[in-house]
């Protein structure tokens, strides 16, 4: 039952006929759907579900540092700054290029996890 | 039909006219099956639940197949997940004969509509990237940070504030964007909070005869937006998202 596609998903654009994956299941029918008075709903179950990591972002410290962290983990070689970087300090913490292991090993940053788990 | 002695409750899927009944194979919530309660007209899909039931993740999909199965074969008013009434002659007085308005008025107007999620995520490397490229205080600030180490926790912080302060504008423009390209196709579009690295969450109530209009101006927008965009759409899913507006109008 998938919508006409005009051919297969591409980098931009994925099409799903049906949700996969808990959260896309949520996402479908928690919360929505007809209304039913309390007076003769008996009881919506519960689910231990919802313990699941629904991240509510909220402007923090926290976020802006995660923020930060990523913005410093770029390898920008693809763009200008890259070059002001090499020029100054040898480039970002995620950049590899012709770099002794001892001279990475100063740059780095102590505290930056590498955790790239990203929000939904 | 007479109710088993050790039901705990009628759990109901949703809500069909009687007279386009559909045939559901799958099984219902808590391995009970799927069954058919009428009155004056509408029928609702249910399951008698047992005494002992307690929900498991796999009654999540038990729930969506039931409904996709119903939508395959005719209009369905869903209800949401976890929707239990005391017993069947509730479902039959209290909700089909005495919401029959509602229902009905439901019903029409979700005739001939599908709903479709869609997501619009941010590459979150593509997008900072192209923050730092044409914002000079990020790209200083960066550099900052870095060069600063531990000693640059101010930075690293003003960095962020002022990074997250760039996504919130970035995210606000592409979602207006993509609605305002969207929403002429669609019957209605509710939108969801969208997640730290999302520009957008929605669904859209389509009506199938603009399936491929719909598809095309998302096509549009999401590769206008591209690479640092990437948009994904759900569907055609029962159109739960509408299913309490459709019932109030």
């Amino acid at each position: 039952m998938a919508i006409a596609t005009r051919g297969t998903s591409s980098n931009y654009l994925q099409r799903a006929p049906s949700p996969s994956g808990l959260a896309d299941v949520l996402d479908v029918i928690l919360d929505k759907g007809l209304v039913i008075d309390a007076f003769v709903r008996v009881s919506v179950i519960g689910i231990e579900v919802l313990t699941i990591d629904a991240r509510i972002v909220i402007a923090s410290v926290d976020t802006y540092l995660r923020f930060a962290e990523a913005v410093n983990r770029l390898d920008l070689s693809q763009t200008e700054t890259a070059g002001i970087d090499e020029l100054r300090n040898g480039g970002s913490k995620g950049e590899r290029k012709a770099k002794g292991a001892l001279e990475g090993a100063k740059e780095k940053i102590p505290g930056m996890s590498s955790d790239k788990e990203r929000s939904r | 039909m007479a109710p088993s002695a050790t039901t705990t409750g009628v759990y109901v899927y949703g809500v069909v006219r009687a007279d386009e009944l559909p045939a559901v194979s799958a099984d219902g919530v808590g391995d009970s099956a799927v069954e058919v309660l009428e009155r004056d007209g509408l029928a609702a899909i249910v399951s008698r639940l047992p005494d002992d039931f307690r929900v498991k993740r796999r009654d999540l999909n038990r729930h969506l197949q039931v409904l996709e199965e119903a939508f395959g074969e005719t209009t369905v008013v869903p209800c949401a997940f976890g929707t239990v009434l005391a017993s069947e002659a509730d479902v039959e007085t209290a909700l089909l004969s005495q919401r029959r308005p509602e229902l009905e008025a439901a019903l029409d107007r979700l005739d001939g509509t599908v709903q479709l999620n869609v997501k619009a995520a941010y590459e979150p490397d593509e997008l900072l990237r192209e923050l730092v490229a044409k914002n000079p205080d990020v790209a200083r600030l960066r550099e900052d940070s870095i060069r600063l180490g531990d000693a640059g926790y101010p930075q690293r912080v003003r960095l962020g504030e002022l990074v997250a302060g760039l996504l919130d504008e970035r995210r606000e423009e592409d979602a207006a964007r993509i609605l305002a390209t969207l929403s002429g196709v669609a019957e209605d579009v509710a939108v969801d909070d969208p997640g730290e690295y999302d520009a957008l969450k929605a669904s859209f109530l389509v009506d199938r005869k603009q399936l491929d209009r719909f598809d095309a101006r998302l096509e549009e927008v999401a590769r206008s937006l591209q690479p640092v965009v990437r948009a994904e759409v759900i569907g055609p899913l029962p159109p739960t998202a509408f299913a309490g507006a459709a019932a109030a109008q």
